[in-house]
């Protein structure tokens, strides 16, 4: 009689801790407000989508990158991406209209704030970066540098939509505090 | 015994531009410095902006001859400082002359900003010019491109430029993250230096208010309406029947302005209803509002109510068919009426009797039939 018991108490542990590992992960953006950043780019990307001097080629390769992360690798490639954006796209845009670049500041600063979220979600939890994550953020950053600065900046600008059409879809459930 | 020894270095150097207010920043300085390897001490004196005089400072005794146009007396050093400096006010007055007073305007003071339910306000103190309208611009710049491109400043949306000396920044302060704001005044031509708020503002650090409802009943239904804070608010309304231990209910409302139905109440208890809003966008909660309670009425009046009802229910059951028979009756009579036979034509005799005649007395049934069917005959 003892050994079913024991083994019994082991799946109910095993189940226990997967299920709070997999939480763990869901609840990384708690207080996101992705929709207002939506918003925000929804009023700026016919003009900036318009630019796009390229329109055949894509830096984010949907269907080769993110469509393949699998839930596990998706703290590290939102982490990844967030650092794309603000550190690569951001900065190598030049913005001249002033109502662009109000909206191009809200969505930047608004990635400042998920990045400080999910650093803090990094320390509780471990946002662990595994091959597939890095894989995919090395051909977005290829896809990237083949292109010339200010016309990579843009079309990377031009998918935002993309991207937090993905981080809502990933990050969903999270609204239980 | 040490004695200085003064030269001219180096070619003149042009003066830079400067604005009225700036000769005053720069001073007469006298610095010092040495070498371990040099015998003698250097020292530089700047004398103004045009040149640079070298003097050493020698051990041991001047040798006349040694070293041109020597100068040992330290009085005559602060007399040639001081004409260098009454020198310098003349040349700088000039372009004060020429061009009449440029940024005279004093820059906006007292920045602060005062943020009530997500709502930012920059506020500052006037710059007042009698019979001049002032304008001000307000400028700024968020964590982002604080850090990353730190020239970048953004005009304000709706204060580019704006009469009053307050801006609702709320459109500009987007995010999260620390933002910092710079304010200056334009009176016609002049333009006043730029002025900027000393700590960065991060939304976060807005008052939450307890929020306003109206708790009202629709027969047994609670209703609550709650006033309308923003697309940012959402709201935490609780529900308990007042009564120990009872079990608070909790409901979360994201929709603004228009009634919400919370609950049935049972007859004759007493709810309460308290509220609190949470902004998702900072992760904060207000604190409750006070509780307000509602009372329903008991169950007297639903009795009496039932009572009637049953009474009227009772008298229509028996109304109902006495008029209906009543009806009736009325129609029978007027449409299909009871036929009556007259007397004259009724036969008396029994029909047996007739027919029971035996044949001796056929001629008497016969004539007692002919005598009664004649008149029948008769009448037909």
């Amino acid at each position: 009689m003892k050994a079913p018991c024991v083994s019994l108490w082991l799946v109910a542990a095993v189940f226990f801790l997967c299920s709070v590992r997999a939480r763990g992960l869901r609840r990384c953006l708690i207080s996101m407000d992705l929709h207002h950043i939506e918003e925000a780019f929804q009023e700026i990307k016919k003009t900036i989508q318009a630019k796009d001097p390229f329109q055949n080629v894509t830096i984010l390769s949907t269907s080769e990158t993110l469509h393949r992360i699998k839930p596990l690798d998706v703290c590290c490639m939102t982490k990844n991406l967030l650092a794309f954006y603000v550190d690569k796209v951001f900065k190598d845009h030049q913005e001249l209209n002033p109502q662009i670049l109000r909206k191009i500041s809200s969505i930047a600063n608004s990635f400042l704030y998920m990045q400080k979220a999910l650093r803090q979600c990094q320390e509780q939890r471990q946002c662990h970066c595994r091959d597939e994550a890095t894989n995919a953020t090395r051909i977005i950053h290829s896809n990237y540098d083949q292109l010339e600065a200010p016309s990579a900046a843009i079309k990377s600008l031009g998918e935002l939509d993309v991207f937090l059409a993905w981080i809502d879809k990933n990050h969903q459930g999270t609204s239980a505090a | 015994m040490q004695y200085w020894v003064w030269t001219e270095r180096g070619e003149p150097h042009s003066p830079p531009l400067l604005s009225c207010l700036g000769w005053l920043l720069f001073l007469e300085q006298f610095s010092l410095h040495g070498s371990s390897d040099l015998s003698s001490n250097i020292c530089i004196l700047k004398q103004g902006w045009l040149r640079w005089t070298e003097c050493f400072i020698l051990e041991g005794n001047y040798v006349p001859g040694r070293d041109e146009s020597a100068k040992t007396d330290p009085l005559v050093v602060l007399e040639e400082i001081l004409t260098s400096l009454i020198m310098w006010f003349f040349y700088a007055l000039i372009p004060c002359l020429l061009i009449g007073g440029v940024a005279v305007l004093p820059a906006p003071q007292n920045l602060s900003v005062q943020s009530t339910n997500m709502k930012h306000l920059l506020m500052w103190s006037p710059v007042i010019v009698p019979e001049e309208i002032t304008y001000y611009f307000v400028e700024y710049q968020g964590e982002y491109e604080s850090l990353y491109m730190s020239h970048i400043w953004i005009p304000s949306s709706w204060c580019s430029p704006t009469e009053g000396p307050e801006c609702d920044i709320t459109d500009d302060v987007t995010a999260t993250v620390p933002y910092n704001l710079r304010v200056r005044a334009t009176v016609g031509a002049q333009t006043s230096a730029w002025s900027t708020l000393q700590h960065p503002f991060n939304r976060n650090s807005t008052i939450l208010t307890p929020p306003v409802m109206e708790v009202t009943k629709d027969g047994f239904h609670l209703i609550i309406k709650l006033e309308d804070l923003g697309p940012q608010f959402e709201f935490l309304v609780a529900y308990w029947r007042r009564e120990p231990g009872a079990k608070e209910h909790v409901k979360v409302v994201k929709s603004r302005g228009i009634p919400v139905h919370l609950g049935t109440m049972e007859p004759g208890a007493a709810y309460c209803v308290k509220v609190r809003t949470f902004v998702k966008a900072i992760g904060r909660h207000s604190p409750f509002s006070q509780a307000e309670c509602v009372k329903v009425q008991g169950e007297t009046l639903p009795l009496a109510l039932a009572l009637f009802a049953f009474v009227g229910f009772m008298l229509i059951l028996v109304v109902v068919p006495v008029s209906v028979w009543k009806m009736g009756r009325l129609l029978r009579y007027s449409c299909c009426p009871v036929v009556v036979l007259p007397d004259t034509l009724k036969i008396t005799n029994s029909p047996q009797k007739l027919i029971s005649c035996r044949r001796e007395e056929v001629e008497a049934c016969a004539t007692a039939v002919l005598s009664s069917e004649e008149p029948f005959k008769a009448w037909i």
